[in-house]
């Protein structure tokens, strides 16, 4: 396996170590399953296939690599609530349009599993068969995504209104009413995870630079 | 004070005029009634008095609309969300979706502001008193009746402390308790000096609220 594999490797480590002190080795263990079609995917393409394949090492170090990018932000969202990332992202001087940006992407699958629920079940009382045979599952979809697209373009124009009315826009700084405490293990660390990165880009820039 | 002088509106992309050529003026402390039939144009008028239209959406507006003096079409939408606060017909459009709790979400306008965290807790525990509202503080706004998201909606509104008032439906989703609570604050706003402008179907409630009360 590569150095990168390795420094992965080490990633998912400390990463399962921070979920069973936080208590959320389930849910990182459950977002682990979900890469299972990858890696068996993966595992065929390198072991069993003539052309292509790179062997057993390779494939295992593209899981670890994976689960190293996907676990950590799977831990973040499972330890941290959205709203307190936000306020502490503005409190540390994030402008209000981004804050207000990453808001409403972190809210924006939510937000549309309501609607597609409330979707369904107006189209249901119209008389719109959604369960029964896979072919009569396939005729509702149409009916369905129609209002869900085009209720989260009116949903825009509505947000627009309500940011404007309430003076979003206004120059400066928001008011910060509340600060996340941030104790001083958790600065060292958030320091040694920025050298660490740093090194990280560094080591493969020289490996490219050395056609490695 | 708001006026408006012939103030005609068409929405963006629309062929017909949703707002005919209008005229209508409200004194500092002056609470005005606006009734008319569905489609008549009162959440048009609401719209374009409070100078969201066409500052925020769009579209073309024919006429002036002077609120202190000011023409709308010169003030950017967080200055006229200041002089001229406006509250939806539906609660849904006036809350943000970006908070987990009524407090933050009253708190929004205040701290848009970048007013000072006391001053912001001060405006919102007022405005949540107001209402009758300090049991919905801890609750998440996604998750309120149709007539708590009004009142919350109401009280977001008053936070901002806008110098007039525009209300479209204020009452719509309200037992007769809770409009009993809109009506003292729209009173006591009035009686501060602002301007207020009431569309709404219930016409005891315009009888007993309004000085006077003009159709569409």
């Amino acid at each position: 396996m590569a150095w990168g594999g390795w420094l992965a490797a080490v990633v998912v480590a400390v990463t399962a170590a921070a979920a069973v002190r936080a208590g959320r080795l389930r849910r990182l263990a459950l977002a682990g399953l979900a890469l299972v079609p990858v890696a068996v995917s993966s595992l065929v393409v390198n072991t069993l296939l003539p052309a292509g394949g790179r062997g057993f090492t390779t494939a295992v170090g593209a899981l670890v690599v994976l689960l190293g990018a996907t676990l950590p932000p799977t831990l973040l969202f499972a330890t941290t609530p959205a709203a307190d990332l936000l306020d502490d992202l503005e409190a540390r001087g994030l402008g209000r349009r981004a804050v207000f940006v990453l808001g409403a992407a972190l809210a924006a699958v939510p937000r549309a599993q309501a609607r597609a629920a409330d979707v369904i079940e107006a189209q249901r009382a119209r008389g719109l068969d959604t369960e029964g045979s896979w072919r009569r599952r396939a005729c509702g979809v149409l009916p369905l995504v129609a209002p869900l697209v085009i209720g989260s373009l009116a949903e825009v124009e509505d947000r627009t209104l309500a940011l404007e009315a309430r003076a979003f826009g206004a120059p400066g700084r928001r008011t910060v009413l509340r600060r996340l405490p941030d104790s001083r293990g958790q600065r060292l660390a958030r320091w040694a995870l920025a050298g660490l990165l740093g090194l990280g880009l560094v080591a493969r820039v020289a490996a490219l630079a050395m056609g490695r | 004070m708001i006026v408006l002088e012939r103030a005609a509106y068409r929405y963006a992309g629309a062929g017909s005029w949703a707002l005919p050529p209008t005229s209508l003026a409200l004194r500092s402390g002056e609470v005005v009634g606006v009734r008319g039939a569905n489609e008549s144009g009162k959440t048009t008028l609401c719209l374009v008095a409070s100078g969201l239209a066409p500052a925020a959406i769009g579209g073309e507006l024919r006429g002036r609309v002077l609120v202190d003096g000011r023409p709308t079409v010169d003030m950017a939408p967080h200055e006229l969300a200041q002089r001229s606060g406006v509250l939806f017909d539906n609660p849904a459009v006036q809350l943000t979706g970006l908070h987990r709790r009524v407090y933050e979400e009253v708190a929004f306008g205040p701290r848009n502001l970048g007013l000072p965290a006391a001053e912001v807790h001060r405006r919102t525990g007022e405005a949540l008193g107001l209402l009758g509202l300090e049991h919905l503080a801890g609750r998440d706004p996604g998750r309120l009746s149709g007539g708590e998201s009004q009142l919350v909606a109401l009280a977001g509104l008053l936070a901002l402390r806008p110098g007039h008032l525009v209300l479209d439906e204020p009452t719509s989703r309200l037992d007769a308790e809770r409009s009993a609570l809109v009506e003292e604050a729209v009173a006591r706003v009035a009686a501060s000096g602002a301007a207020v402008l009431i569309a709404e179907h219930d016409e005891a409630l315009l009888a007993r609220l309004c000085g006077r009360v003009v159709s569409l």
